[in-house]
């Protein structure tokens, strides 16, 4: 039986208090360590073969798309399978001893005090009818500590730890009344709690603004720091894990790609699968989508010649001025967005950024007329839309057309592709029956998709399928102008790079106008022309995009360019 | 017999989108729902009013007129004036509805006593039924809804999963027939139609609480299976619990408290059967009253028992909806606190 | 994206018939075939049996199951599967009528409260609160009582009770959908309100309505055996399944007089439950 402290952490790395912690000079350095293992759901293998060693005090994360069997890793590692999950082979070892061979009750002891566990959602990772204080005690009945106010102490000292401002009030709350990033502290918190060797992380950051990842993470690597503590990290954002990660593990379809050094396997991915990942990933290679459109913005010159006008006027595309909303929740009045300015260029790209909460997506409802402002004028064209009717809306929108975030959400599942592509063209009375079958077929072709897809319904298709059946359906119209909502953030990197190629060449060849509204600043950087920094429903700062990462005159803005991960130093 | 879990689908009270209370707090939500409550109420009694008084054949008057009421000319004229018979349907409408709020319930054409008695008389034992009734079905929907969860063998835990919907399939009066049949005749075990003893009261509530169960248990099932799967449990078990433990701590409440507002439905149910459970068990009750009243189409107590049924209805609806935002942190999220436009 | 190689014909056909065949579990096509049975008997009695409902011979009275007579005689010497046979076109066929009377107007005060809104939705809401507080077997009850006692005014009852539950399904199918992305997207691409409500909102929303018809389909045959039970439906001679076995629990030497009509509607009704449940799973 491994000894209690084999199973702890090993304590600060400098000269320790008291001795609590009499780090085992013979233990091994390898803490956890995974061979050939193989899971599989009913009949379906996830996991192939898949070997890994992780170090005391080190950090390794798993890094693969939706499907590659990350998550299923670790949660084979704390035991947390599904039932209908079966581990078909392999073994796990932990600080020395065999842990795969087990049984529950001699397991269980291990959870919490040996291992813990960080989940992705905070929001879903708490008890929604119980206090959060009532949760912590759960976790602190794994200390020696007997009594309830001793338990009480120990908890409100690790919320100090995590970084928690007033720990008395989190422990009395109701896990709504916290935020997100506020969730995750707690989480971490109770994991950290027992003083376990090894955390696990499961996309720890993913749910969170980009401002409070940095926040999180740098939380993170300060407890690998001061308490010893072991990482296994599970992410899909491999810029986050080449900037944090000690080793790399990289997964696809359940198969290990690669292993190595973080700074090694991004400098000189020997993998086909990685070199991929690696291309395509904007924060990774700054250069993925510059030459694409350095290209498009000479094209688009001739092209704006060639189009036939939609929407009238030579100048801006658009133009938001001074434009103020409020909306009215119940007894609450919200500000969603005040005093905004922007205006689009004809032909380019401009980008809205911000993080939840700064009113993006008000304000590309505004535009789109599906709100109206309470203050302030928007120009499309030449017209003013602050009065416009129902009518005078419906003809302006056949020039101007959305693209949604979430494609399971912006499609209607009882439709045939064909007739879900071919609406924009019926309701609007475009051309006759024949002409209109022609249209789609070639929107479909545009976007890549083979015909035979027409007579399908969404359901079988991927998110990367679907929301190219949505772009066709946005441009089977041929609009001037294109509003993307986060087209690809949900989407993972490999059809996110096929989906924005996509778009740009589409801008180019029809010489369209897009607004494009993200979160990710490092995909922004590159494929923007302007782009509009919003804070709390404010624009704090404006214009190219070269500038605005460059120089950064805002903190705001500072601290979002700051925020975006930065390779290993090689 | 309704599918009550059908009729739940997520509608958290002021939860529906484009409803003007959504977000508004607990004080203007309770008052328009004591409002709406109101109004229900209302609408019921003239309902039962129109069914009764505008279906032909339900004419007091004709009531009235049959030789054999026993009344004597001068009596009749009196009931007669008194319900306004010969007055336009509207006013006699009137009538009715502003005694009802004042609680008279009119008075019985063929008793003459006045209907408050009548059902004043016999309610307690109705009472006694359903709530016994009641009782039974909580603890069977628990047992069951707990044995799906937790019994061993997946082949005892699918038994149980399809209970409910054999519960339902089974009609009341077969099952209340069954058990006289089966204990009371065959194995001459218990005086099973013996109102007044325990084990009478017992197996008539049993047999009422069965069909009862059904969509109680089928919700909570819904709700423990989905509860086990969230992510909380996942972290909760991370933390070292035990199966017990988990189930006590995390499962219990979360699905119980849903499982109040579908309570507050079935109360129906319960007052119907409870009236078809008199019958077969011979038991007194508000069931004999009712029969009473049909067979001597005594109208004013058919319209009362409706009516009544109506309020108990309302009045136990009323005090879930108005109960489970202060129990359920969740609840209370979505009528008062949850922005549900877009800001992002 | 692979691309199949289309198989032979003859094996594509046998596929499909397979494959209509192995989608269905066991149990939902068990479930069919006794509907089936079931809603034969309605239709075509006399193909069942040779007996008659209505005349009997009293030589041949309280005699048990048996070959000759499957769920034995009666008191007057009727063979006891003759009369639940000839009874299935009262029990069930009303049941239908009940079911569709509340999925016509539900489903339409629904979709109109749903799709409308504001006072629309409130006016009618307190209309469907006022339906779903009064005991469907009461409202039944006072309905008969007024129209007469025969087993087509209590399925009409029956029908007007189960408007509520049809009209607060419809009312949150519609409601979701109408505040659904791609609704919202359909707008942007010209659509008009009527267009959204027929091409949108109904397709998508009357899958969970249609399981619930077959669910209320059984609920309504037990609504319809109890008050036929308690002698609110037909009279006698006729043989709703409710009445049969309200006659025979007077004979507790016979037991099968209540038995085989009472096993008659569990198996009726638990298949219809099946197959809603299948419905909803699919849906």
């Amino acid at each position: 039986m491994a000894t209690e402290n084999q199973l702890r952490a090993d304590g600060p790395a400098t000269e320790g208090a008291a001795a609590d912690h009499t780090a085992t000079a013979s233990a091994s350095a390898t803490l956890l360590s995974v061979e050939g293992l193989t899971v599989a759901y009913g009949d379906q293998t996830v996991v192939r073969g898949v070997d890994f060693v992780l170090q005391r005090g080190q950090s390794l994360a798993l890094i693969g798309e939706s499907g590659s069997g990350k998550s299923t890793i670790a949660k084979t590692v704390l035991r947390l399978l599904p039932p209908e999950a079966r581990v078909l082979a392999g073994q796990i070892q932990f600080a020395g001893r065999d842990v795969s061979k087990l049984r529950e009750r001699q397991f269980r002891p291990l959870r919490g005090r040996a291992f813990g566990y960080v989940p992705q959602d905070p929001a879903s990772a708490l008890n929604a009818v119980r206090t959060i204080g009532s949760q912590a005690l759960e976790a602190a009945a794994l200390l020696p500590e007997g009594d309830t106010a001793a338990r009480r102490a120990r908890v409100m000292e690790t919320f100090e730890l995590v970084g928690l401002a007033d720990p008395e009030r989190v422990y009395g709350s109701y896990p709504h009344q916290l935020s997100g990033g506020m969730l995750q502290r707690v989480l971490i918190g109770l994991a950290v709690l027992p003083r376990p060797a090894l955390i696990v992380a499961d996309e720890p950051t993913s749910g969170l603004d980009v401002t409070i990842q940095k926040r999180i993470l740098d939380l993170f690597s300060e407890l690998q720091r001061s308490l010893g503590i072991s990482l296994l990290f599970i992410t899909h954002d491999l810029a986050v894990a080449a900037e944090r990660a000690d080793t790399l593990v990289v997964l696809k379809d359940g198969v290990v790609q690669e292993r190595g050094a973080a700074g090694q396997v991004f400098a000189a991915p020997r993998s086909e699968y990685t070199r991929e990942l690696q291309a395509d990933v904007p924060a990774v290679n700054p250069d993925r989508y510059r030459i694409g459109h350095a290209a498009g913005l000479a094209r688009r010159g001739e092209s704006a010649a060639i189009r036939g006008t939609g929407i009238r006027g030579t100048g801006n595309q658009i133009d938001v001025r001074s434009v103020s909303k409020t909306f009215t929740v119940g007894a609450r009045r919200v500000v969603a967005i005040e005093d905004i300015s922007f205006s689009v260029e004809r032909g380019t790209t401009h980008a809205l950024v911000g993080e939840s909460g700064s009113g993006k997506t008000t304000a590309v409802r505004l535009l789109l007329g599906l709100e109206h402002p309470d203050a302030g004028e928007i120009v499309i064209g030449d017209e003013s839309v602050r009065s416009h009717s129902r009518g005078q809306w419906r003809s302006l929108r056949r020039h101007l057309q959305l693209v949604y975030q979430n494609p399971f959400t912006s499609l209607d599942p009882t439709w045939r592709l064909e007739r879900m592509v071919r609406e924009p063209l019926d309701r609007f009375g475009v051309g006759d029956q024949a002409e209109r079958r022609d249209r789609v077929r070639e929107a479909l072709h545009s976007v890549g998709l083979p015909e035979s897809m027409l007579s399908r319904r969404p359901t079988h298709l991927s998110g990367g399928q679907r929301q190219r059946v949505a772009i066709a359906r946005a441009l089977v119209l041929r609009p001037d102008v294109v509003v993307l909502d986060e087209p690809t953030s949900s989407l993972d990197v490999t059809v996110q790079a096929g989906i924005i190629d996509l778009l740009f060449r589409l801008q180019s060849e029809l010489g369209l106008t897009y607004l494009f509204v993200s979160h990710d600043l490092s995909l922004v950087r590159q494929l923007a022309d302007t782009v509009s920094v919003l804070q709390r429903g404010r624009v704090v700062e404006d214009g190219p995009v070269r500038e605005v990462f460059s120089q950064p005159q805002h903190p705001y803005t500072k601290a979002l360019v700051d925020a975006i991960p930065a390779l290993p130093n090689r | 017999m309704t599918d009550i879990a059908v009729l739940v689908t997520d509608q958290l009270p002021g939860d529906a989108p484009g409803s003007w209370s959504r977000g508004r707090p607990y004080f203007v939500y309770a008052l328009q729902r004591l409002g709406q409550a109101v109004v229900v109420i209302l609408l019921a009694y003239v309902l039962s009013f129109v069914l009764i008084t505008v279906l032909p054949g339900n004419a007091i008057a004709t009531t009235l007129g049959n030789p054999q009421s026993g009344l004597s000319p001068a009596q009749v004229k009196n009931v007669e004036s008194y319900y306004g018979v010969t007055k336009p349907v509207i006013v006699q409408l009137w009538l009715a509805l502003s005694r009802f709020v004042r609680g008279q319930l009119g008075v019985s054409l063929v008793t003459h006593q006045t209907v408050s008695s009548l059902i004043g008389g016999a309610l307690p034992y109705t009472l006694k039924l359903a709530g016994t009734a009641l009782l039974v079905a909580l603890i069977l929907a628990a047992v069951i809804a707990y044995g799906s969860q937790y019994l061993p063998g997946k082949w005892a835990r699918s038994v149980l999963r399809s209970a409910p919907s054999l519960f339902l399939s089974v009609p009341n009066f077969v099952i209340g027939l069954l058990l006289i049949h089966e204990f009371s005749f065959q194995l001459h075990l218990f005086d099973v139609l013996d109102p007044n003893s325990p084990v009478g009261t017992f197996f008539a509530a049993l047999a009422l609480a069965i069909p009862i169960c059904a969509p109680l248990a089928e919700v909570l099932i819904a709700n423990l299976d989905r509860e086990s799967g969230q992510e909380y449990v996942l972290v909760a078990r991370s933390r070292g619990l035990t199966q017990a433990k988990l189930f006590a701590r995390h499962l219990v409440k979360p699905s119980m408290l849903p499982a109040v507002t579908i309570a507050a439905l079935i109360v129906g149910e319960l007052i119907g059967g409870a009236v078809i459970t008199e019958e077969v068990f011979g038991r007194n009750g508000i069931g004999s009253v009712m029969y009473q009243a049909v067979s001597n189409q005594d109208t004013p107590v058919l319209q009362a028992i409706v009516a009544l049924a109506a309020v108990v209805f309302v009045v136990v609806n009323l005090i879930a909806d108005l109960v489970s935002p202060l129990l359920d942190p969740r609840v209370r999220l979505t009528a008062g606190g949850r922005r549900e436009v877009a800001t992002a | 994206m692979s691309i199949a190689i289309a198989p032979q014909p003859a094996r594509r056909l046998s596929a499909t018939v397979r494959g209509v065949f192995t989608g269905v579990p066991p149990t939902v096509l068990l479930s069919f075939v006794i509907v089936a049975i079931v809603v034969l008997w309605a239709l075509f009695p006399g193909l069942f049996t040779s007996y008659s409902a209505v005349l009997g011979n009293p030589a041949a009275k309280f005699e048990a199951p048996s070959a000759l007579h499957w769920f034995g005689t009666d008191d007057l010497g009727r063979d006891e599967f003759a009369r639940v046979v000839y009874g299935a076109g009262a029990s069930v066929g009303t049941a239908l009528v009940a079911v569709g009377i509340g999925l016509f107007a539900g489903g339409l005060i629904g979709l109109l409260a749903g799709f409308l809104g504001g006072w629309v939705d409130a006016v009618l809401g307190r209309l469907v609160d006022t339906l779903l507080a009064i005991p469907g077997f009461l409202l039944a009850v006072v309905v008969v009582t007024g129209l007469g006692f025969n087993t087509l005014n209590a399925a009409i009852a029956t029908g007007v009770s189960s408007v509520a539950i049809f009209a607060r399904l419809m009312r949150a199918e519609v409601l979701k959908v109408r505040h659904s992305v791609f609704v919202e997207s359909s707008y942007l691409q010209g659509g008009s309100r009527g267009f959204v409500l027929f091409r949108h909102v109904l397709p998508n929303a009357y899958r969970s309505v249609l399981a619930l018809a077959v669910l209320q389909l059984g609920s309504a045959i037990i609504v319809i055996a109890a008050l036929a039970f308690l002698g609110y439906g037909s009279p006698p001679p006729a043989s709703d399944w409710g009445l049969l076995i309200a006659n025979g629990q007077n004979f507790a030497t016979a037991p099968w007089l209540v038995y085989g009509p009472a096993i008659v509607i569990v198996l009726t009704v638990l298949s219809i439950n099946r197959i809603s449940r299948w419905l909803r799973k699919t849906s």
